[in-house]
């Protein structure tokens, strides 16, 4: 149970994660910000920054994640009696 | 004045561009020597490494816009297509994370592979259907941007440059199948970053920029006399509801891209498919990030610098940058990108067409013929298609970015709901996905300006043509029809013979990893419910007025 609800949340929060740092010009467009960030727009340089770095950075938390919890769905079958193996539902 | 641009030297340009061909040509011969089985022809033998893989998922993803179209869009929409491209990076990530990895576990050749398995035939070849349209749509494009690449900057007639790059190109795709189209996309990719950002560091070292060594952000010098020059290039210009409309249209439509999802399938491991990811996702904002950088210089060299570009030669405006500040010789090596782009992208586009047909469709209605003959029904399928899309590019439609990002649109409504829900909810059944697909599939079409130029969403050309208000009205209306229909068919007793549902729930159990099956897995009411409450309030928006 444990390994299931973990995949599901983590695939749950992890596409919002990727769609929000994907889509800050959505953000601005509700919430606009009228500075200034290393010489650009806020509006315009964030956007860009997050579509790349952001988007990086939960590539690399999205990778070790999803392997962590493919182990502990191998680690729950390795616990698995024969007699649950593949049973009528 | 208007000015006609192309190459005083076209030899210089044919030679670089020939020398790459060959080279593509010795990597597609070497790679594939050995291509003896369909899983060997489509997904590499599933045996490619994690660099490779994510060079080859983003030179796949970075179509011949990149050189062609995005910069001209840019001329056109400004700060608003900027926005709009950022999120395309998301494409790879978000399909290894919902559906690329399990798909990969399951040893699919195609997302119709998935659906056949998990809906049955004619579920699997409505989708497969709708996923060529998408394929030839994708790599139309392609062709039409390499011919008119060889036309205007290298003085070959249109027709000529269409049949004989056309046919050579699509020789070394059929030859190379997916081993040799992955070791290709993979050097097309450091070509295309190369010739992009390199030559682009001397545009701006040429304007002035002081940030030039770091083309790809380091261009703020430039801002206040752009924003002297031009203030509305950082507007916004549209509403909130524009901004979100890229979700269900572009993110969701990225999603539903065939020849994106087979890159995951190529992985060698379920770990190294995550690892290329990642470097799919630095390499592509880097060369995205150089693009806006690209889009910029370009708008910055018109109101400041005095260059003139006609709007029939937005499209170049990435060459025409090379032309005025860099020696000849560069701008043949950009052409080269820009050839590689294309190339790399049709190569991944033709081989999706070669796995639909000949595994999704053919293999699917005549199971038993022998693998030597269904590789050879692969390799003629490749080759028709490739053959397919240049006929069809002989009398080219206008708008091409416009128009492949409305595939997107069309892979989002007809394909993307069908493999999500088909991977996380047990319940999703072949009735429910065939009413997505054809009813979600059939909306979408009928409010797109091609078909009934009078009845569509918001009346703003741009806006309607990439499928935005489209995919926003039709991507949801898809996903509530496959959750109910499905949850109302598996309650009628009459259709429970017509469904297979001890294997559906066995192979959504096996593709996520499991060795057992628990009721309670993959099974969440709540879950599907939520869905169709929050996509119903997305398709009332649509239809709400836009005001534009």
């Amino acid at each position: 149970m444990k390994a299931y609800k973990k995949e599901v949340q983590f695939t749950i929060w992890m596409t919002a994660a990727f769609i929000l740092v994907g889509n800050v010009g959505l953000i601005f467009s509700i919430f606009p910000v009228d500075a200034m960030l290393f010489g650009f727009p806020v509006m315009y340089i964030v956007p860009i920054l997050m579509g790349w770095f952001g988007v990086f950075l939960l590539t690399l938390v999205a990778g070790k994640i999803g392997n962590r919890i493919d182990d502990e769905i191998e680690r729950e079958n390795e616990t698995l009696g024969r007699a649950d193996e593949v049973k009528e539902v | 004045m208007e000015q006609s641009w192309q190459l005083d030297n076209p030899i210089l340009g044919l030679v670089v561009v020939g020398a790459t061909f060959v080279l593509f040509y010795i990597v597609g011969f070497i790679s594939n020597r050995q291509s003896k089985s369909a899983k060997e022809l489509y997904v590499g033998g599933s045996n490619v490494g994690a660099i490779t893989n994510g060079l080859a998922m983003a030179a796949t993803y970075m179509s011949l816009a990149t050189f062609l179209g995005i910069t001209a869009l840019i001329l056109q929409l400004q700060v608003p297509f900027i926005m709009l491209w950022i999120q395309l990076i998301l494409a790879i990530p978000l399909i290894t994370i919902i559906y690329g990895t399990s798909l990969r576990r399951m040893g699919a050749f195609s997302p119709t592979h998935f659906i056949r398995d998990r809906y049955g035939v004619s579920a699997s070849i409505i989708a497969a259907l709708f996923m060529i349209l998408v394929s030839i749509m994708y790599a139309l494009g392609q062709m039409i941007g390499i011919a008119i690449t060889f036309e205007t900057l290298l003085g070959i007639p249109y027709i000529t440059g269409l049949f004989i790059f056309g046919i050579l190109i699509v020789g070394y795709i059929t030859i190379g199948g997916m081993a040799g189209a992955t070791n290709n996309a993979a050097i097309q990719m450091v070509i295309i970053a190369l010739m992009f950002i390199v030559p682009l560091a001397a545009i701006m070292k040429a304007i002035g920029a002081s940030g030039w060594y770091f083309p790809p952000l380091l261009y703020s010098d430039m801002v206040p006399a752009m924003m002297d020059a031009l203030p509305s290039f950082f507007d916004y210009q549209f509403s909130p509801k524009w901004y979100f409309s890229i979700i269900p249209a572009l993110t969701i439509g990225a999603l539903g891209l065939p020849h994106l999802a087979m890159r995951v399938y190529t992985a060698s491991s379920l770990k190294s498919a995550r690892s290329a990811m990642v470097w799919f996702a630095f390499i592509l904002g880097l060369v995205f990030s150089a693009t806006y950088a690209m889009g910029f210089v370009g708008v910055f060299a018109t109101t400041t610098q005095g260059v003139t570009i006609s709007d029939a030669d937005a499209d170049k405006l990435t060459i025409i940058l090379n032309m005025v500040y860099n020696p000849e010789w560069v701008t043949a090596l950009v052409i080269a990108g820009a050839i590689s782009a294309g190339l790399s992208t049709l190569s991944g586009n033709l081989l999706a067409i070669g796995a639909l047909i000949s595994q999704d469709i053919i293999s699917t209605l005549k199971p038993n013929i022998s693998q030597r003959l269904n590789l050879r029904i692969g390799f003629i399928a490749i080759f028709a298609g490739g053959i397919a899309s240049i006929l069809l590019a002989i009398n080219p439609p206008a708008f091409l970015v416009v128009s492949i990002l409305w595939a997107f649109g069309l892979a989002g409504v007809t394909n993307a709901p069908l493999i999500i829900v088909g991977v996380w909810w047990k319940e999703a059944n072949k009735f429910g996905a065939i009413a997505a697909s054809v009813v979600g599939g059939a909306i979408y079409i009928i409010v797109s300006p091609f078909v009934f130029p009078s009845i569509v969403l918001t009346g703003h050309g741009v806006t309607d043509g990439m499928g935005l208000s489209g995919a926003m009205l039709a991507v949801p209306i898809s996903f509530i029809l496959l959750i109910v229909v499905s949850y109302i068919t598996n309650r009628i007793p009459a259709l429970s013979k017509k469904l297979t549902k001890q294997a559906d729930i066995e192979l959504i159990e096996r593709i996520h990893g499991w060795k057992d099956i628990k009721p309670y897995r993959y099974n969440s009411t709540i879950g599907a419910g939520i869905t169709v409450v929050v996509s119903a309030a997305v398709a009332i928006w649509a239809l709400m007025p836009w005001g534009m």
